[in-house]
């Protein structure tokens, strides 16, 4: 019996060192490449949600399709302006509804085939297909007979023709003057119909595509691993050999990493701002720029008592908004308008809603809210939108709201907020997608958004004839001056309390260059580069590592 | 023997379709419609109707669990709403980091266990006995969420060399087996003082002693072995718990384990994550108390009469 | 139950319990302020602690101190109601289990069983995900976690009873199961279940502190310790003491009421 037991316990701890034998190679921090080789390295708190085109909607999943994929058009590294990509050329019809594009002929998929016009059909109508899916199916339903593909009634899309292999055209139902825009999304980035179809569902961790960079491995929850694309058609780019992403470090270890040195390029954490703030070597290492996002406070309009403008008003004036401000450590700017700045079309005279809990509480008095009014408010559960709730339901206990904060994830949230009648009160931000007052004041405030971006279910008549007037001129002086018009209206209804800006900070090694914060998508990856010298140096504890 | 072993299977089987059957009926009360997690709630009805019949989610209640717990039989556990990935990838991507943790904390708590059950079974005098007791007590009830974050701020501040979180090799195993294996060694080795102090009033024991033999040497062999047993199986027990991932330990160390995959499943309700990750943790304590239940039938012939 | 006399653990764990009590009934008069608003201009930037602020105060103003103070409210509310419900189911099913056997105590095992499989800390955090984060909700999902321990003890002390003369003697007489169950065993068991609340209210207290680490507790603005380490989290290098006080509270709490647990057994079973 001793004998057996004895071996039965040597079986046993074999078995547990085989376990963790397993998980410490699964864990290795790997060296991948050669050390002459310049090797971008990051770090991302969460996995990247997917790497195809037509599903991604968020800024960790664009920042590497926009290097692994190419679309017609792309923004300019720095600003708003389009420039070829894909395409070299293009004109538009004088009714704005004829979009014709000369594409590149030197382009190749890393499969080696060359990229024409048949597949950057195919991508849209991917995008348009049901069964993909894909979030981006609103920006191309303009398309002539989009509608009708999406409904399986037709082939092919009629309003995208092909007349010869580098050669596109498509036809709107409607003039759309910022279509231009839309064709710069990821969604309308060119992928291969034959790894698209070998893979299905899995593309996104196949990913193929005609971009600077290619995936050479995607271990979830590890790491992601781009490697520069030898057949790229603009022969400087990208400016490193590869990209290494670590996944799944949190803010406060991207930045430990960064002080020691292992990764690049990092955010920073609350705890270290004020730090990295005062000293002056750091502080030189920051990169920052004012993001063309709104974070608001919607109100449900059809919900009593927000249905009563006094109570949106009171709300606004309750909220104190520099202190947000402060709390985030000024990593904000008070927002007095739906428009953040650098967007056209923005008013920096905008009056907006000062800090003013006396008047609040008249308000909400002569609206006939009684004192411990409880409203819930919907809200990501994630740290930083908790802390924001709390000082929200710190200044509205002084006027006599007791508001109720309801954490959920991201999709239950989304979830309640389009539903009419479920979610009184939301925190919630939106970022541009395209740099055109449209983009926020028609998709969050038009009737027709209901039940899809228009969250707070506001409507009102006079808006809504503006919205349709502007969104078909096309000059822009006259287009901005009516948006401006449209947010004045708004602001003045007040669906929602205007929060802040975000301002975005990153710090970067001494060693890394060429880092180009964009307002509208993540920095582009292609055209950072290592000043080698520094590169080279090896992972010493720098200065930065003097705890504060 | 061999029936005893089919029973106890049988039985385990039982369990474990309970288990699902629960957690099945969980995920239908949970307020989410998958075919709007999965499109984005701007998807037309249109699409959300093709997604609702490829997700088979018009057919009865009953029929969806079947076809569940057939696909589940194979392997598959479906795909993953959140991170649009297969399930069953998911958990056997984040297991071996939940493994290895598992396998050094229970070492440690072992370790030490044994070590502060032997002290305190050797040293039976009032003081000594009364702070090794306060000892174990507070051991138990300190959070251990807390004892993690404590473990981090020493760290930072004196141990540099130590990493803060994540799992990058062996020396990330450090703090985060250390924070689990307090609790459990307390409690360990007040079973084992426990224990010890029955086996050692037993004839044996005497015997051993009136042969000649040294204290320690009677101690460490005789009592021991005997005493561990039941400690060894409890362990085993808490072995299968810590395999299904301590959500708790690998938030503060952001260890990319299975706690914190399943904890984010249930925030996100992602029901086939839900439904994955409880069906793998269920499926560990069944098998644990099955491997627990044999190895006492084996050693102890009364048991299989039970 | 046994001599008067209390034996050290007992009362050691009776004066922390006491405290909490005290804590949690006169909040308002011994919290020097209010523990929601902002008292300090430390926005985004948590104060160390001082001579007006004792435990400093955290990024939203807050004073610390005050906010542990009124945290025992919360700790010991949910603490001993969930125990109390989680110990009214566990007694009834083991009662009924240990007394009638047969199909009923069958089937009860089962539910046992089967709830003891599933993870607690993941049944708990669904049932949360479904029902609106509030004292009620937490409170009593976190007795239905809980309550399957206590009836598997209660079972045993039960079986043990059954054959003893009394009992016998009682059914012999003719008297009905509920009178016995009553007047007979729970006397008996009594001693076991006075020690199983004061190990269960430890056990609510740290899941309840978990659930809110996660932040699935009370939700804000009500203080709670949980919440409180977990909010803290991230300032763990430049502001350790956020951290260390809350914890430092779950832990006074949680051993109180493992010391007096450990002081009812010990009255029971002097070792």
């Amino acid at each position: 019996m001793k004998g057996a037991l004895r071996g039965l316990v040597r079986g046993a701890l074999t078995a547990m060192l085989g376990l963790l034998w397993l998980g410490c190679q699964a864990h290795q921090p790997a060296a991948l490449f050669p050390p002459d080789a310049a090797v971008l390295r990051l770090a991302l708190a969460d996995d990247v949600p997917t790497l195809d085109p037509a599903a991604g909607y968020d800024t960790a999943s664009w920042e590497f399709e926009q290097v692994l994929f190419d679309t017609l058009l792309r923004y300019a590294a720095d600003s708003n302006d389009l420039r070829p990509d894909l395409a070299l050329s293009w004109e538009i019809s004088p009714d704005a509804r004829t979009f014709t594009f000369h594409m590149r002929q030197d382009a190749r998929f890393t499969n080696g085939r060359p990229v024409t016009s048949a597949d950057l059909r195919y991508s849209i109508e991917r995008v348009l297909n049901p069964k993909t899916r894909s979030q981006g199916v609103q920006y191309f339903l303009p398309l002539l007979g989009a509608a009708d593909f999406a409904g399986g009634r037709a082939a092919h899309t009629r309003g995208i023709e092909t007349p010869d292999p580098y050669t596109i055209i498509f036809r709107l139902d409607k003039p759309d003057p910022i279509f231009l825009h839309k064709l710069a999304m990821p969604f309308a980035a060119a992928v291969p119909q034959e790894v698209v179809e070998r893979w299905g569902d899995d593309f996104a961790r196949h990913a193929v595509g005609s971009g600077p960079f290619m995936l050479k491995e995607w271990l979830s929850g590890q790491r992601l691993v781009l490697v520069r694309n030898p057949h790229y058609f603009i022969p400087d780019l990208p400016k490193v050999d590869a990209i290494v992403a670590l996944i799944g470090v949190n803010e406060e270890l991207q930045w430990l990493k960064f002080e020691a040195g292992e990764i690049d390029v990092s955010s920073i954490p609350p705890a270290e701002f004020t730090y990295v703030m005062k000293t002056p070597r750091l502080k030189a290492l920051t990169i920052h720029h004012v993001t063309a996002t709104t974070d608001y406070l919607g109100m449900n309009c059809q919900m009593a008592p927000f249905d009563d403008v006094r109570v949106r008003r009171a709300f606004n004036y309750a909220v104190n908004k520099e202190k947000l401000v402060a709390i985030l450590n000024g990593r904000g700017v008070v927002a007095r308008g739906v428009l953040p700045p650098g967007m056209p079309g923005y008013d920096p005279d905008i009056g907006g809603y000062p800090y003013d809990p006396a008047k609040a509480r008249r308000l909400l008095e002569e609206a006939g809210v009684r004192q411990g009014f409880a409203p819930v408010v919907w809200l990501t559960a994630d740290p930083t939108m908790m802390i924001l709730g709390q000082s929200i339901q710190q200044d509205l206990a002084l006027v006599g709201v007791d508001l109720v904060l309801k954490p959920v994830a991201w999709g239950p949230l989304l979830d309640a907020v389009r539903e009419p009648r479920t979610a009184q009160l939301f925190l919630l931000g939106w970022g541009a997608d395209f740099p055109d007052p449209q983009n926020f004041l028609e998709v969050l405030f038009s009737k027709a958004q209901w039940g899809a971006n228009n969250d707070t279910f506001y409507s009102d008549p006079k808006v809504e004839e503006l919205l349709a007037q502007a969104s078909v001129v096309a000059e822009p002086t006259r287009r901005y001056a009516l948006y401006q018009q449209i947010q004045q209206l708004i602001v003045s209804d007040a669906p929602w309390v205007f929060l802040y800006h975000p301002v975005a900070y990153v710090i970067r090694q001494p060693w890394v260059r060429g880092i180009q914060l964009h307002p509208l998508r993540p920095a582009r990856l292609d055209y950072i580069y290592l000043a080698r010298s520094e590169a080279a140096r090896p992972r010493t504890p720098s200065a930065a590592k003097a705890a504060p | 023997m061999l029936y005893y072993l089919i029973k106890r299977i049988a039985f385990g089987a039982l369990v474990l379709l309970g288990a699902s059957l629960i957690t099945f009926c969980i995920a239908f009360v949970i307020p989410a419609d998958p075919a709007v997690a999965i499109a984005g709630a701007k998807a037309d009805p249109h699409t959300l109707a093709i997604i609702r019949g490829q997700l088979g989610l018009d057919r009865p209640l009953y029929v969806q669990y079947i076809r569940y717990l057939g696909r589940a039989l194979h392997g598959d556990l479906g795909r993953s709403y959140a991170r649009r990935q297969s399930v069953s990838g998911l958990i056997v991507a984040r297991f071996p980091a939940t493994a290895a943790l598992a396998v050094c904390a229970m070492t440690l708590s072992l370790l030490l266990g044994t070590l502060g059950g032997l002290v305190a079974g050797a040293y039976r005098g009032k003081a000594l006995d009364n702070l090794l007791l306060t000892l174990s007590l507070t051991l138990v009830s300190i959070p251990v969420f807390w004892l993690g974050t404590m473990f981090l701020v020493a760290a930072a501040a004196y141990l540099r060399w130590l990493p803060l979180g994540g799992f990058d090799g062996a020396r990330s195993l450090i703090l985060p087996s250390l924070a689990l294996a307090l609790g459990s060694a307390g409690y360990y080795s007040r079973i084992l003082q426990a224990n010890l102090a029955e086996v050692v009033g037993q004839d044996y024991i005497r015997v051993a002693r009136a042969k000649g033999l040294s204290p320690t040497r009677v101690m460490l062999y005789h009592a021991l072995a005997n005493a561990i047993l039941p400690l060894v199986t409890l362990a085993g027990l808490d072995f299968a718990g810590l395999l299904s991932g301590v959500v708790l330990t690998e938030t503060v160390f952001n260890w990319p384990g299975l706690g914190r995959l399943a904890f984010e499943a249930v925030f996100n309700l992602d029901i086939p994550l839900i439904m994955g990750t409880v069906l793998f943790s269920s499926l560990l304590i069944v098998v644990a108390n099955l491997l627990v239940d044999l190895l006492y039938a084996w050693l102890d012939p009364r048991t299989r009469l039970a | 139950m046994g001599r008067a006399r209390l034996n050290w653990l007992e009362m050691v764990g009776g004066a922390i319990a006491l405290s909490l009590v005290v804590l949690a009934l006169f909040a308002p008069h011994i919290a020097p302020h209010d523990p929601t608003q902002a008292v300090a201009q430390t926005f985004g930037d948590p104060g160390p602690p001082s001579l007006a602020f004792p435990c400093g105060t955290d990024q939203l103003g807050r004073d610390v101190l005050s906010r542990l103070i009124y945290g025992a409210r919360v700790s010991l509310i949910v603490g001993v109601s969930a125990m109390a419900v989680a110990m009214t189911i566990g007694v009834a099913a083991g009662l009924c289990a240990g007394f009638f056997g047969g199909w009923t105590e069958m089937v009860l095992m089962r539910i046992t069983d089967v709830m003891l499989t599933l993870p607690g800390l993941l049944l708990a955090m669904a049932f949360v995900a479904i029902l609106r984060p509030s004292l009620l909700s937490i409170l009593l999902v976190i007795s239905l976690v809980s309550w399957t321990g206590v009836a598997r003890v209660v079972r045993a002390e039960t079986l043990s009873m059954t054959s003893r003369d009394f009992v016998l003697a009682a059914r012999a007489l003719g008297a009905s199961a509920g009178r016995l169950m009553i007047r007979h065993l729970l006397p008996n068991i009594a001693p076991t279940i006075v020690v199983m609340a004061a190990l269960s209210t430890s056990g609510t207290l740290l899941l309840d502190a978990g659930l809110s680490f996660l932040g699935l507790g009370v939700p804000p603005p009500t203080p709670s310790w949980g919440r409180m380490v977990e909010e803290s989290q991230i300032y763990f290098r430049t502001a350790p003491w956020l951290a260390f006080f809350p914890g430092l509270a779950i832990l006074y709490a949680v051993l109180g009421f493992n010391l007096l647990g450990y002081g009812f057994l010990r009255r029971r079973r002097p070792q």
